[in-house]
């Protein structure tokens, strides 16, 4: 089966400055869902928006469904309303002055190929309606909608019509948190039912992980790494990547020796670690090992990378706990679910699972946060 | 806290409460006196006049036999009914016109890539500035059926058809063109804060540009064009100028030119003119009550979300299109007028035996400039209009701030009152407001009326409401806690005013009276009914000049009237763009 989305080296530069998307290319196969995951500012919108229609690309190639819908070296632009797609926007885009039946019977009623009659309309409406829960709402203004209800009548008025491919601009974002996390686990219930070929796109991980098939991270209008989540989290590809996602821990040395995708760095004063890399470093080159606070194991001798620290600070904050530790001249902070502090101040033994350190080449950058 | 300052302190809290406890009402009570004498007198002196039938001028004051019947046959009369209709329909009609071309203008302006839209949008506010006499007599001097310089044009290009603004119609599309940017002015702004995801879902659902600004973009903005077109419907209703040039030479009265002509009657028909009034202070009143329902009604288009910047259409070569239609619009308000009006004031005579005489050089001269400025009463009523907006700018700021800190910085009894007195002649159109003034001091001898006082305190009245409103969103973007710091330094009351208010708001207060000022320069209405021969004002000289029927003379005062106007517009825009520099400096 051909590519619901096919998106090959798509570029796009507002005016004379930096490309906002440079040289992106992935592609969503039918009925899978796609997250573009990064900080604002990293195209991720602006790619979505270029699928939509709603930007005119620079350069590159999108495809929906087989047909080319833009090819800017080729002249090729279609309308957002003749890709046959939905969308969902960040700040819901219910039109206030029609009711929640009206919003989502408007796209059956405007649509060029428009094949329905009115009582299929009805039907379509309503069985939307009970799709996201809103059954019992249609007659009522949207303005006397809750946030989530709003997102909903959205989400519904971009399903009724069954496009080949939804478009999620960060739908979630302008909900309070505790709604957020039960409309993400919905509209994953919701997207899958309908088998529906999803784009979308967040700054929020826990999104990205629990909707995704595939997870692709941006940064500066470049694709990192596109992967399904458990591989975004396990093997990061980059260390912005690592970063991103929680590996906030940066120990920093020289690489001494590599094989395959194995690296042994020496840390100066701490001594040597084990590490797995994606990168094909060699000997001598400068490395940043990443890891997550909640890989390092505290008060535990394993047969690799295991060194002697100390406990330097220590924050109870309820369900975890995390100590700062210092071995050798490095630091790092560890996290222990649970809502007993097991470790004291001082002396203490810790490991860092090679599989769970990953080494990338120090190229200078900062990290975020 | 020192030993000094503790002992000091009940001195003061002894000596504060006495001082505070009668400072608050008697406050309260002055402001609400001076509004009642600015305001609600000279109402009450209209109503009266209104319902009885002595003559003020004759019977004196206070000799009053009221009547209901008297203003019942009033409004039962043909001729009041006729002009009442007459208002409707060329309101209305200008109205309807408003409002098409100033959505067009905000949907080109603010939706697509039309290039130079910042001219546009500037140069579209110029309507707003011209005196609606000096539009009347421009479009006269254009559109009059058999002189008009249009008509002449069209002769020669051997065109049959000819132009009549001497007409319903021509009154209508005049209005329709002037009144536009009032319209615009809230269509734009709403459309500007409006959501574009709102659109580009319809996009996305499948509807055609047409059919997404027929079904979500316009009803969206559909309070703001109610808002729009309710308040130039108001605006039209309360002209003067224009139907008086255009409507007055094909016998088409509309209620603004039917009042004044029962005034100038012999004897002067001040009952009857009074009660027409109050029918045109009620209809205005009812129009404007809407627009501020409409205006205080939720707006659909502010929806929460991210900052946004708002969508622009690519209209590819149409885009050029669009830029001709702005550029028409402005050649048509704008140029073609100041084009008629600089011809018939430099020609000897308006008469062209073809087209080619337009351009014989012959024909031109400064006899009509050396005529007006020959007259003795043309300095005079510069030097008077002169005189009456420092006035007004300085006596109307001046209160103006008084009432817009005491409604909006503090919580005294009776300020809400205050805000309504303030408030009432938002409806009243000014042409009453001369009525109502002419009624309330008319009869009193030695009292104002002769004076320039008399016109200066009636601009007050008129335009109190505009200037107590952008006084007090001024006052808004100071905030509160900037006074309470200066209160907790130790200072009074006035003494924060002073020190803290008046500094910081002083591109406001500069802003406002400058305004007061060019209002009152260019205000005719009120005028019409309280000058006299040593009072009079430049907009009642031209209306003067053009009842005369001299149309060079006409011309050439406009000419002199708009450049003034200008120059004046000149040094308040620069005034207040000084100011507004210091403070951005300052903060």
């Amino acid at each position: 089966m051909s590519a619901a989305l096919l998106i090959e080296d798509l570029v796009k530069k507002f005016g004379t400055g930096k490309a906002a998307v440079d040289g992106v290319s992935f592609d969503v196969p039918a009925g899978e869902i796609v997250v573009l995951l990064g900080p604002s500012g990293c195209g991720k919108t602006t790619t979505l928006r270029c699928v939509a229609g709603l930007e005119h690309p620079t350069g590159g190639r999108i495809s929906i469904g087989g047909r080319v819908v833009s090819e800017p070296e080729r002249g090729v632009l279609v309308s957002p309303r003749e890709r046959d797609i939905g969308m969902v926007f960040q700040s819901y885009a219910v039109w206030p002055h029609m009711t929640v039946h009206q919003n989502v019977a408007y796209p059956l009623k405007y649509r060029r190929k428009n094949t329905s009659g009115s009582g299929d309309i009805e039907s379509k409406v309503r069985e939307t309606l009970e799709l996201v829960g809103l059954g019992e709402y249609a007659q009522r203004p949207v303005t006397s909608l809750s946030g989530g209800q709003m997102q909903r009548v959205a989400l519904a008025r971009s399903l009724v019509y069954r496009p080949q491919l939804l478009l999620l601009d960060e739908p979630l974002s302008n909900l309070d948190s505790k709604l957020r996390i039960r409309l993400r686990d919905e509209l994953r219930r919701i997207l899958k039912m309908t088998g529906m070929t999803g784009l979308y796109v967040t700054h929020d991980q826990s999104e990205a992980v629990v909707l995704g098939d595939r997870i692709g991270v941006m940064k500066d209008g470049k694709l990192l790494q596109m992967a399904p989540p458990g591989e975004i989290y396990n093997r990061p590809a980059d260390s912005f990547v690592a970063n991103f996602t929680g590996a906030s821990n940066v120990l920093k040395g020289k690489v001494l020796e590599r094989k395959g995708e194995q690296a042994i760095i020496d840390l100066g004063a701490a001594g040597r670690i084990e590490a797995w890399t994606p990168q094909p470093l060699v000997a001598g080159d400068k490395a940043r090992v990443a890891l997550r606070a909640e890989n390092i194991r505290l008060g535990e001798r394993g047969p690799a990378n295991s060194f002697t620290g100390r406990v330097t600070e220590r924050r109870y904050q309820g369900m975890q706990t995390i100590y700062d530790v210092e071995f050798g001249d490095q630091k790092v902070e560890v996290l222990e679910l649970g809502t007993a502090a097991r470790h004291n101040d001082g002396e203490i033994a810790l490991t860092l699972p090679p599989d769970t350190c990953w080494a990338y080449r120090d190229d200078g950058q900062a990290t975020v946060d | 806290m020192t030993a000094t300052s503790a002992a000091a302190l009940p001195a003061t809290t002894d000596a504060a409460p006495a001082a505070r406890r009668w400072a608050a009402p008697l406050w309260v009570g002055a402001l609400l006196i001076i509004l009642a004498f600015l305001v609600i007198y000279p109402l009450l002196m209209l109503f009266f006049g209104a319902i009885s039938d002595s003559n003020p001028v004759i019977d004196g004051f206070g000799k009053f036999n009221p009547s209901l019947t008297h203003f019942i046959a009033v409004l039962g009369n043909e001729n009041v009914r006729l002009a009442f209709f007459n208002a409707l329909v060329a309101c209305g009609g200008g109205t309807i016109l408003a409002v098409v071309i100033g959505l067009a203008f905000s949907w080109i302006v603010v939706r697509t890539n039309t290039p130079f839209k910042g001219f546009i949008a500037g140069a579209s506010m110029i309507p707003l500035f011209v005196p609606p006499l000096v539009a009347g007599v421009a479009w006269s001097i254009l559109g009059s059926p058999k002189t008009g310089l249009l008509n002449t044009a069209l002769k020669w290009m051997g065109i049959d058809f000819r132009f009549d603004f001497y007409s319903m119609s021509g009154l209508i599309l005049v209005f329709g063109f002037y009144y536009a940017p009032y319209v615009y002015m809230f269509t734009a702004s709403a459309l500007r804060n409006m959501d574009p995801s709102l659109e580009e879902a319809s996009e996305v659902s499948g509807a055609s540009a047409f059919t997404t600004l027929f079904t979500v973009t316009f009803p969206l903005i559909a309070p703001a064009i109610l808002a729009g077109s309710l308040l130039s419907f108001v605006v039209m209703l309360g002209i003067y100028g224009i139907p008086a040039a255009l409507g007055a030479p094909a016998n088409i009265s509309v209620l603004t030119t039917y009042i004044f002509k029962l005034t100038a009657w012999s004897p002067p028909l001040y009952n009857t003119a009074a009660a027409v009034a109050i029918l045109l202070m009620a209809v205005t009143a009812i129009f404007v009550w809407a627009q501020q329902r409409v205006l205080s009604g939720r707006s659909f288009a502010t929806v929460a979300g991210k900052a946004f910047r708002p969508r622009s259409l690519n209209l590819g070569p149409w885009r050029w299109f669009t830029f001709s239609l702005a550029i028409a619009y402005l050649f048509i308000v704008v140029v073609l007028p100041t084009i008629a009006l600089v011809i018939a004031a430099f020609r000897r005579f308006l008469f062209f035996k073809d087209f080619d005489a337009v351009f014989d050089m012959k024909a031109y001269s400064w006899v009509h400039f050396n005529s007006i400025f020959d007259n003795p009463l043309t300095m005079v009523s510069i030097w008077n209009t002169m005189k009456v907006g420092l006035i007004t700018a300085v006596v109307g700021g001046v209160l103006a701030f008084a009432i817009g800190y005491t409604i909006n910085r503090t919580n005294v009894a009776g300020r809400k009152s205050i805000d309504l007195l303030s408030t009432i002649p938002v409806a009243i159109p000014g042409l009453v407001v001369g009525v109502a003034y002419l009624w309330a001091w008319i009869g009193l001898p030695g009292g104002l009326y002769g004076t320039i006082w008399i016109l200066a305190l009636a601009f007050v009245a008129r335009f109190i409401p505009d200037t107590v409103k952008s006084l007090s969103t001024s006052f808004m973007q100071i905030h509160k806690e900037l006074e309470e710091a200066a209160w907790i330094c130790g200072r009074g009351l006035l003494s924060t005013i002073a020190t803290i208010m008046v500094p910081l708001a002083r591109p406001g207060i500069i802003a406002s009276m400058t305004l007061l000022f060019v209002l009152a320069v260019r205000e005719l209405g009120s005028s019409l009914f309280l000058y006299t021969s040593d009072t009079t004002v430049m907009a009642v000289l031209l209306l003067d000049y053009y009842e005369g029927g001299n149309v060079g003379k006409t011309a050439a005062f406009s000419l002199v009237q708009t450049v003034i106007l200008g120059v004046l517009l000149g040094i308040t825009t620069w005034l207040s763009r000084g100011s507004a520099e210091s403070t951005a400096r300052a903060g």
